[in-house]
């Protein structure tokens, strides 16, 4: 019941905005609802069980409209709604056009992302994935900034596309399973998919899950789009819905088509690995510190996906750990860029700097977050990175220099975004802006305490995954086995 | 002694105070005023020090050799488990010694030198931050654990050194040390993956009892050791990772004091010492070490030869003096590298604190050519400085001389001409350092309108004990030679296993002291005739030097030669992709394929122009084939 309720409360809220009329009341009603949201999550796992499937009635070519979750689904939850309360805040005390409109959508994306992640059957899950677009389409749309036609046009044709393979893929699925076809992930997990058909099936499930993470080449739609989009819609996308892609590919491939994992593993690793590789180098040349970032989101999200795809067991909980790590961190980073900008009128790095001189408060947090995203040790982006790391080494030690090279990239144009913001000689045409408000605060140091605390104490997080990563593992170990023992 | 053990398990209130003094300046920022943040700084240190020397004589006098606090459990999952945990033993308590004992004089120091800075607060916040990590550094307990702090010291490395963060050039400095210590941290990190998947856990106790059955020469144990090394020698600026260290003295000179000739950059040292079971299993890395450590000590003395800034001349010096440490590791005396790390502590601490006093008297003027007879308007700083230059030229009985001749002792044994390069570092390190005496404090004074003065008590205290631990360090450790049964190397040996080289003739000794003394003799005499009887002094930048000298005086070019293999390329590599691979190539790619879909959909509006036939013909058609279809499969 409970999964229904974190469902329905941010869809039932985002109906109800549509009447209320008051910009501030608006704004405060999401606050409200996507807390309680966060509060029923914190309660579904401290209460203790770490797997749990709640099915209601509508039937559905043979699908049931069936709710559940394991570890992974838990992590992803948490994630979602630990942001989408941040996500609401980044609004609050800023001047922002039909609001009404703008919070209804951020709550029905919340509550199809939600749906995305309990999902138990691929038709469920497939609904969901497409109806988190349409907000997310209108919030760039309406709420972004130059050139959003076109950008926005692109983004949603090429996702769109991706997710027609999905379809394709899930129905193809579906033919497949016996007696009554269902599309219950149950059965499709005990799906006997010859390995011929694994290996063409694999792309035809990955792409769709490949451009929404995004994994190069498929990432052009991601610059232009994180650069274009309202801060607010760049961290729904970058925060939450690259995780989906993650989420999607353990969902679907590893214990469906293991086959065809094990036999793409290294072309994707590799692709992964170049896609490293290409966006730190890019990043750290980017003129624009939004695109920076996209780029430098992308380098992340990358090491997850080669990490992610060594399949051991180091790795998966690394990856794991570093959703949350990598949403927490991506969320502040986006909302500072916030604060820079107002500051400066400005995204184009040449033209800014000494902002530490006026707001060296702003200054300290900023370099905080800097250093949790280059993953310095005590915070969260050390523990996630040391074991992505090592699942790297396990499977290769060429994999694991080429995957650390982002600890030298990362601070170098991190550490290079950072200096030309706050350091040096205070730029004259600066709008002059008091140090962080009180709301500043509210929004930045929860995030910082977080990506502080899981840095210092990250066990909370291995425990929540830790029974679902083993049962992953577990379904991979003899594949791989196969696998390395064929290419002795 | 019932009671003992438990003492020792409240080591981890060591780093718990400067990690208050952190919170507190930290967070009271503007609220502290008239040297508040220096003075609870310094006492945070202060008591760490107390603290650990209390810890000392506990560890004495219960003849415990070692101590493992656990905390908590940091990592655990499946098979890793790390803990995080200090370990509390002779190695550890030595450099926490050193740590606190010279942290808490250049803490004092910065509360004269630092008077005068709008953000004194900020000053003291990170120093206390920096003490903390660095304790962390060398009381963990496994690799991890000393990873928090190795990379806890680079971040303050980092904001220290772009202290005075309005100056560009000064960041670069700052971004350049941290980037290059994060190139060694790469190797690291791997070498403790490596570490963790060949024993199945990084604590040190249960890694080196492990390690004991492995052969001599393993290609694993190799293989870590060099990864390790790698980490090593970024965060110890040696060759090829040492090219941050000279610019990192844009940061206050406490810092450089601190930091960057005492601590910070002994981190490496401390990590080989500790990893002794390793690189005692590693000939190859051994031999490695050598030759990095031999490499950079001669180069960073000879570029140190025409520097004319009085911190950078000392950055070179330290530079060289991490050489020489590194060598001693090489020679598998780990006990050895540890002591010049002490002494070494004391002296060139107590140079930079000089230095400090002299840039603060001259109004921020570094270089040494404006300088010169400060003698008699500075006495205390140049009593200290002359103990200083004496103690790091190796003259008996200061403590350079006691450690530096057990290296050079070492390399006798080893290999002669290893002995006949070391010590002809160590001579040019006595010019150098004659050189900068003579220059500063010799002569006449150069720069006209300027009233040097003698700095506050607050500067002058520390200087004069560092100068007392610089002239009497070495009694520390008194080799049989001299009637001492070295007692600094036997208290380390529970700690490290240095490799047990033959035991040279005392006569050998004697001979090898006084060939090195009657060099050294000769040239402090050459530097005297030529810096204060000639007094020669540097010409001016735009005078044409000679082809070598000009390479020496350039360093060798050597940031001009990484700027071309690796900055410039980057560079270009960065522009490449975006320009040509994503702008030229994946992104209209993708584009392309958007465009054809429009082609074709023009293509196919063909076929619905409303003509109702064609519709009922081709519906017809497809119903035919679709029946077709059925009935064949």
């Amino acid at each position: 019941m409970i999964l229904l309720i974190l469902l329905l409360i941010p869809f039932v809220t985002s109906l109800l905005l549509l009447l209320v009329n008051n910009a501030a009341a608006v704004k405060k009603i999401a606050l409200v609802s996507a807390v309680i949201n966060l509060l029923l999550t914190l309660y579904l796992i401290f209460s203790g069980s770490s797997t749990g499937v709640a099915t209601q009635g509508f039937v559905f070519t043979g699908s049931q409209f069936s709710l559940g979750y394991d570890g992974i689904s838990l992590v992803m939850i948490l994630l979602t709604n630990l942001l989408f309360p941040f996500i609401i805040l980044a609004g609050f005390n800023r001047e922002q056009k039909q609001p009404k409109i703008l919070y209804a959508l951020i709550l029905f994306a919340q509550s199809a992302l939600i749906g995305v992640f309990l999902a138990q059957n691929a038709f469920l899950f497939y609904i969901f994935w497409e109806l988190s677009l349409i907000p997310v389409y209108f919030i760039l749309l309406l709420w972004g900034g130059e050139h959003r036609r076109t950008i926005t046009l692109k983004f949603f044709i090429y996702t769109l596309a991706g997710s027609l393979f999905l379809l394709f893929g899930i129905i193809f699925l579906y033919q497949l399973t016996p007696g009554l076809h269902t599309t219950d992930f149950s059965v499709f997990n005990q799906l006997v998919i010859p390995e011929s058909t694994q290996i063409w099936l694999f792309w035809i499930l990955f792409i769709a899950f490949a451009i929404k993470m995004p994994v190069f080449p498929f990432h052009t739609w991601q610059p232009s789009t994180y650069t274009m989009a309202s801060t607010q819609g760049v961290m729904i996308l970058a925060g939450v819905m690259t995780k989906m892609g993650i989420y999607g590919a353990l969902r679907f491939l590893f214990p469906i088509i293991p086959m065809g994992v094990v036999f793409w593993q290294n072309t994707v690793i590799i692709l992964a690995l170049i896609g490293v590789i290409y966006a730190s180098v890019i990043a750290f040349r980017q003129a624009n510190l939004k695109k920076l970032i996209a780029f430098s989101s992308m380098a992340h999200i990358s090491l997850m996906v080669a990490a992610m795809f060594v399949l051991n067991y180091y790795s998966i909980q690394g990856v794991l750990f570093q959703v949350v790590s990598h949403g927490v961190t991506i969320v502040a980073l986006f909302y500072l860029v916030h604060l820079v900008e107002e500051r400066t009128g400005t995204l184009e790095l040449a033209s800014m700097g000494g902002i530490k001189l006026t707001a060296p408060k702003l200054a300290v947090l900023m370099l905080v977050v800097v250093l949790g995203s280059i993953a310095l040790p005590f915070t969260a982006g050390f523990v996630g990175e040391f074991l992505m790391i090592t699942g790297l080494f396990q499977q290769s030690v060429w994999f694991a220099v080429i995957g650390g090279f982002t600890m030298i990239l990362g601070a170098v144009y991190m550490l290079y975004a950072y200096q030309r913001i706050m350091l040096g000689e205070l730029r004259p045409d600066l709008v002059k802006k008091p140090d962080l408000r009180l709301l500043d605060y509210f929004f930045l140091l929860p995030l910082i305490l977080i990506l502080l605390g899981l840095g210092v104490y990250p066990q909370p997080i291995f425990d929540l995954v830790e029974i679902a990563v083993v049962g992953m593992q577990n379904l991979l170990i003899p594949l791989a086995d196969v696998a390395s023992a064929v290419a002795n | 002694m019932v009671g003992t053990p438990t003492f020792i398990n409240l080591a981890w209130l060591v780093p718990v105070f400067p990690l208050l003094g952190f919170l507190i300046i930290g967070f009271s920022d503007k609220g502290l005023k008239n040297n508040m943040a220096g003075i609870i700084g310094s006492l945070a240190i202060l008591l760490s020090f107390l603290f650990t020397v209390i810890l000392f004589f506990v560890m004495k006098s219960s003849g415990q050799e070692s101590a493992t606090i656990s905390m908590f459990n940091w990592i655990a999952i499946g098979s890793m488990n790390i803990p995080f945990a200090f370990l509390i033993d002779h190695l550890s308590i030595t450099m926490m010694l050193i740590i606190t004992g010279v942290g808490t004089l250049i803490h004092v120091y910065s509360i004269g030198y630092m008077h005068d800075d709008e953000r004194v607060n900020s000053f003291f916040a990170q120093m206390n931050l920096f003490t903390f990590s660095m304790l962390l550094l060398v009381m963990g307990a496994n690799y991890l654990v000393l990873f928090i702090g190795w990379e806890g010291v680079g971040l303050c490395s980092y904001l220290l050194i772009g202290f005075w963060f309005k100056n560009p050039e000064y960041n670069y400095a700052a971004r350049k040390a941290f980037i290059m210590n994060r190139i060694g941290d790469l190797g690291f990190i791997l070498g403790i993956i490596l570490v963790f998947f060949t024993f199945k856990t990084v604590t040190f106790s249960e890694v080196f009892a492990q390690a004991a059955a492995f052969p001599v020469g393993t290609a694993v144990i190799t293989t870590i050791t060099i990864l390790l090394l790698v980490g090593a020698v970024g965060k110890s600026a040696q060759i090829p990772l040492f090219t941050w260290l000279p610019d990192a003295m844009a940061g206050p000179t406490p810092v450089s004091a601190l930091i960057h000739a005492a601590t910070m950059v002994t981190a490496g040292i401390y990590m080989i010492a500790r990893s002794s079971v390793l690189y005692n299993l590693a000939p190859i890395t051994l031999n490695i070490i050598i030759v990095i450590g031999l490499a950079t000590a001669l180069m960073a003395a000879i570029i140190g030869l025409k520097q004319n800034d009085i911190k950078k001349v000392l950055a070179y010096s330290t530079v060289s003096q991490l050489g020489y440490m590194f060598l001693a590791l090489g020679l598998g005396a780990y006990s050895t590298a540890v002591f010049h790390v002490t002494t070494h502590a004391f002296f060139k601490a107590l140079l930079f604190l000089g230095a400090g006093s002299v840039i603060h008297a001259m109004g921020g003027e570094q270089d040494i050519r404006k300088m010169g007879g400060l003698k008699g308007k500075m006495p205390i700083t140049y009593w200290t400085f002359l103990a200083a230059t004496l103690a790091i030229s190796g003259i008996p009985p200061f403590s350079g001389f006691f450690s530096k001749d057990l290296i050079l002792n070492k390399a006798f044994e080893h290999n002669i001409i290893l002995y006949i390069l070391a010590l002809g570092g160590a001579l040019i390190t006595c010019f150098y350092m004659f050189r900068l005496l003579y220059l500063v404090f010799f002569g006449k004074q150069r720069l006209a309108n300027s009233h040097p003065h003698e700095s506050p008590s607050f500067m002058t205290i520390p200087l004069i004990v560092l100068a007392v631990l610089s002239v009497f360090g070495g009694f520390l450790n008194v080799p049989s030679l001299f009637g001492g049964n070295s007692n600094f190397s036997s208290f380390l040996q529970s700690a490290t296993t240095s490799l047990s080289i033959e035991e040279m003739s005392h006569s050998t000794e004697i001979l090898l002291i006084f060939i090195s003394l009657a060099l050294l003799g000769f040239v402090i005499f050459l530097a005297y005739r030529t810096f204060v009887t000639k007094t020669s002094i540097p010409k001016d930048d735009s005078v044409p030097m000679p082809s070598f000298g000009k390479v020496v005086y350039n360093k060798f070019y050597i940031d001009e030669i990484y700027a071309a293999l690796f900055e410039k390329p980057l560079g270009f590599l960065s522009d490449f992709f975006f320009n040509k691979v994503e702008n030229t190539v994946l992104d209209p790619a993708v584009d392309g394929i958007g465009t054809l879909t429009a082609r074709f959909g023009t293509l196919v509006r063909k076929l619905q122009q409303g003509n109702m036939s064609f519709y009922l013909f081709t519906m017809v058609a497809g119903i035919l084939l679709f029946i077709i279809f059925i009935l064949i499969i």
